[in-house]
């Protein structure tokens, strides 16, 4: 069988160290319905994979596949991700979620989806609310897991329950994994930096960020005023600035907008700044904001 | 039937009769080792032979190479060496290619001189000797001739135009920030895997990979060896490996022994628990021959390959400012450690910086808290950087060393300019260091990322000079005595087997190298060149012409 002329098949990764919740959110996208027709979710074994009954293909399993009703399938890749995506382009599958080992680099596994046929959409790096401070300073993985944190297109807070004082301090876009749309961002996060030439399904919403870098000092209202002002489609804005009061925290979801002081958050200018999030790039702010 | 062998001497790396000038052997065993005077009480009324065939010879103990891969051999033995260094291999010795030209050369004459209708794969190319490659410059030489050219990292290739059509590259799917360049015929990192599944077809066709065996028995053979580690048994598919490994390692021809040591990590993949793992492993045994065994070890891995400067390393790290890589998440290497640790298993395990030592001993510090052992065998496989605090903590922990002595040699110059600096690089491998601290020491060659020649292990181990031919870390050399125990009686401790061989002893399986010269008291810079006239395996004489 043959299949239409390939267009290039996008891979969103999910990464993270050992324990950020890679495997739970997979099966959260399994047992989802989000899943778009002919997605191929491929992870590392389905040792921890827990896909309900109803919604497997049956008598789908074989090998290293399981086939769902609503024809996506779920693929281990037993240490060979070239052999799977040789594996999944024959037959015929339109998007990838690939979970990443949890020593991966994100930098490193995006690069190995630049496999003839494939791109990488974008790499989700969660990240443990509860552990992820202390392996900072691990002395084996604190360079690995600050560097997962650097290179994630988009990064998902996960046990938040568990300690909720948690705060990344990063000026990348953020989610935490229980919040409404957590999937949806997921499932349609474009990395800034890739622009394919032809789009593998026009049907999802594709998200984008825009990070704006700000070093002066603004004023609250201001902030406040210019964000009531972006359009709707502006799904969240996330942030620090330095204001006349100090440091604060800049937290927008939907039309709600929390400003909050954070005097000892902040050590450098290099994390100020704002990061906004919407469905459509064109309608993100283009220039840097002016308060 | 007894046999007395003769010798001009015997060194029987047994520190209790060191010396000797004769061997008597029945079915296989050593009765006794020493003077012929002393052996008339076995020989009264018994049928025996002397055989003197090496009467002006030196008898050593088998030589053992406790780390080596014959998969992966077998993979590439098949192919043409084009290499910066020397490879004595049985079909003729590879001699050092260290110029752009001179690899033209050579590549035009295995042109012409093998078959036009195959396609002609060549390993060992590096571009710090050999030049820039590319699709051109292969087909100046090669013309349509299928023709791949492999890195000597193994981590990149070049083909040229008729290869990739071979292969069926598709020009069209190569779209810019993919790790392929068409126009240089050039596949590296997730482009050479793309490469790789076409390639397949060519490079694990059955018949090459049993030929591929065939040259690993006969590389084995010639390197002197009389035992050998398989040390990571299934890494690509265990019972394919298995049948062919019993297919080709085992019968009255073959002259040595296998020590197979299942890969960990694919023993347990597919999700299976690591506390399964020892349940896994005791069943390989069933799988036991004569020349194959399965035994209580298992292979686990720390951090990334040597060669690739994928070693974790401690600060300051690399020079460029890069980092390691983890083959194993920590916490799941120690997961697997603790369930092998627990059933009692000798665990061995990959470790190639400083960083990945220091948490392969940390791990091992945990073990022995949980439930101390004794005489445990926990072997360090590599041991590429350490520091000498490392040192007294292995001894300390009761963990041994089986060292790739030859990243000093090749890798030491160029580690020192572009890697980690002189000082840690001229402390590579340091070895002597662990004999001081009386820490069971060997040295292996990975088979293939160093010859497979014990000798030429020797050799780097004694001298520690460097391709450029400067002494690294002269503090560290071995004496010829410890480098011959390490590939002998010091090996078969790591691979479990010290009860039948590494050495000359009443008791022992009669597995001998034969050399030309004594290894102990000729120049240490020609212990590599010391010619090998024959193994004897269990008492079977295996002549090397």
């Amino acid at each position: 069988m043959t299949y239409p002329s390939p267009t290039q098949i996008p891979v969103t990764l999910i990464a993270g160290y050992l324990g950020a919740g890679k495997t739970t959110l997979v099966n959260k996208l399994l047992n989802s319905k989000k899943l778009p027709a002919n997605t191929a979710v491929l992870v590392n074994d389905f040792g921890d994979i827990n896909i309900d009954e109803q919604l497997i293909k049956n008598d789908s399993q074989v090998d290293n596949v399981i086939g769902l009703a609503n024809g996506c399938i779920c693929c281990s890749i037993a240490d060979d991700l070239t052999a799977a995506l040789e594996q999944v382009r024959a037959s015929g599958v339109e998007r990838v979620i690939l979970e990443c080992s949890g020593v991966a680099e994100p930098a490193k596994a995006r690069q190995q989806c630049y496999y003839p046929g494939f791109y990488p959409q974008a790499c989700i790096v969660l990240v443990d609310a509860q552990a992820h401070d202390q392996r900072c300073d691990d002395k084996y993985v604190g360079v690995l897991a600050r560097a997962q944190v650097q290179q994630a297109d988009l990064l998902v807070v996960t046990k938040t329950a568990l300690n909720s004082q948690f705060q990344l301090v990063a000026l990348q876009p953020s989610v935490a994994v229980e919040d409404a749309g957590c999937l949806d961002l997921v499932l349609g996060w474009q990395a800034q930096d890739f622009a394919p030439d032809v789009h593998g399904d026009e049907q999802q919403p594709h998200f984008a960020a825009k990070t704006w870098r700000i070093t002066e000092t603004v004023s609250s209202d201001a902030v406040r005023a210019y964000l009531l002002g972006q359009p709707q489609s502006l799904q969240r804005v996330k942030g620090y600035l330095q204001t006349h009061e100090g440091i604060v925290e800049v937290q927008q979801v939907g039309r709600q907008i929390e400003i909050h002081a954070r005097p000892q958050l902040i050590k450098g200018s290099q994390e100020l700044g704002l990061v906004f999030i919407g469905y459509r790039g064109e309608e993100l702010p283009q220039q840097a904001p002016l308060f | 039937m007894l046999t007395l062998f003769k010798a001009r001497s015997v060194i029987t790396m047994n520190d209790s009769l060191p010396r000797a000038s004769a061997v008597l052997v029945r079915d296989g065993v050593v009765l006794e080792v020493g003077e012929e005077a002393t052996m008339a009480p076995w020989l009264r009324g018994q049928d025996y032979v002397v055989d003197d065939q090496f009467a002006d010879k030196i008898i050593c103990p088998g030589f053992i190479d406790p780390h080596l891969h014959p998969s992966m051999a077998a993979v590439l033995l098949p192919m043409e060496f084009i290499t910066a260094m020397r490879w004595k291999l049985p079909w003729g010795e590879v001699e050092p290619v260290t110029t752009e030209a001179a690899f033209d050369q050579r590549m035009a004459t295995l042109v012409a001189e093998k078959d036009p209708q195959q396609p002609l794969f060549i390993w060992g190319y590096h571009q710090l000797w050999h030049g820039a490659m590319s699709k051109t410059r292969i087909e100046s030489i090669a013309g349509r001739r299928p023709t791949v050219v492999w890195h000597r990292s193994f981590h990149e290739l070049y083909m040229n135009s008729s290869a990739m059509e071979m292969v069926g590259v598709v020009a069209e799917d190569i779209k810019p920030g993919m790790q392929i360049n068409v126009e240089r015929g050039h596949f590296y990192e997730g482009g050479l895997g793309y490469a790789i599944n076409r390639l397949n077809p060519w490079i694990l066709a059955p018949d090459k990979y049993a030929a591929g065996l065939q040259r690993l028995k006969q590389v084995v053979h010639h390197g002197g060896h009389t035992s050998i580690g398989d040390l990571a048994t299934g890494m690509f598919n265990f019972s394919a490996e298995a049948e062919a490994l019993s297919q080709y390692l085992e019968g009255d021809d073959v002259p040595f022994r296998t020590r197979l040591v299942a890969h960990g990590t694919v023993l347990t993949k597919g999700g299976v628990p690591p506390t399964q793992g020892p349940e896994l492993a005791e069943a390989l045994q069933q799988r036991n021959s004569h020349r194959l065994h399965f035994g209580r070890h298992i292979k686990l891995f720390s951090d990334g390959a040597f060669f690739s400067q994928l070693a974790q390393l401690q600060q300051p790290g690399y020079i460029d400012g890069h980092s390691g890589e983890w083959l194993t998440t920590p916490e799941i290497l120690e997961q697997h450690i603790r369930a092998y640790w627990h059933a009692g298993y000798q665990i061995h395990v990959h470790v190639t910086g400083d960083l990945g030592l220091q948490l392969t001993l940390d791990i091992l510090q945990k073990m022995q808290d949980e439930k101390p052992r004794f005489n445990h065998g926990f072997t360090l496989e590599h041991f590429g950087f350490s520091t000498p605090e490392q040192i007294r903590q292995i001894k300390a922990l009761g963990a041994q060393v089986s060292a790739n002595v030859y990243y000093l040699h090749e890798l030491s110059d160029s580690y020192s300019q572009s890697g980690i600096g002189y000082e840690r690089a001229s402390q590579m491998a340091r070895l002597g260091s662990c004999f001081n601290a009386g820490i069971n020491t060997t040295v292996h060659s990975d088979f293939t990322m160093a010859p497979a020649e014990p000798l030429n292990s020797m050799w780097v181990a004694v001298n520690r000079v460097n391709h450029a031919g400067d002494v690294m870390g002269a503090t560290e050399c071995l004496t010829p005595h410890q480098a011959l125990q390490a590939i002998t009686i010091n090996a078969a401790h790591v691979i479990g087997m010290a009860d039948i061989t590494g050495s000359i002893r009443s008791g022992k399986r009669a597995d001998f190298t034969v050399l030309d010269q004594d290894p102990l008291t000729c120049d240490p810079m020609s212990l590599r060149d010391i010619g090998i006239s024959a193994t004897v395996f269990e008492g079977k004489v295996f002549p090397l012409s």
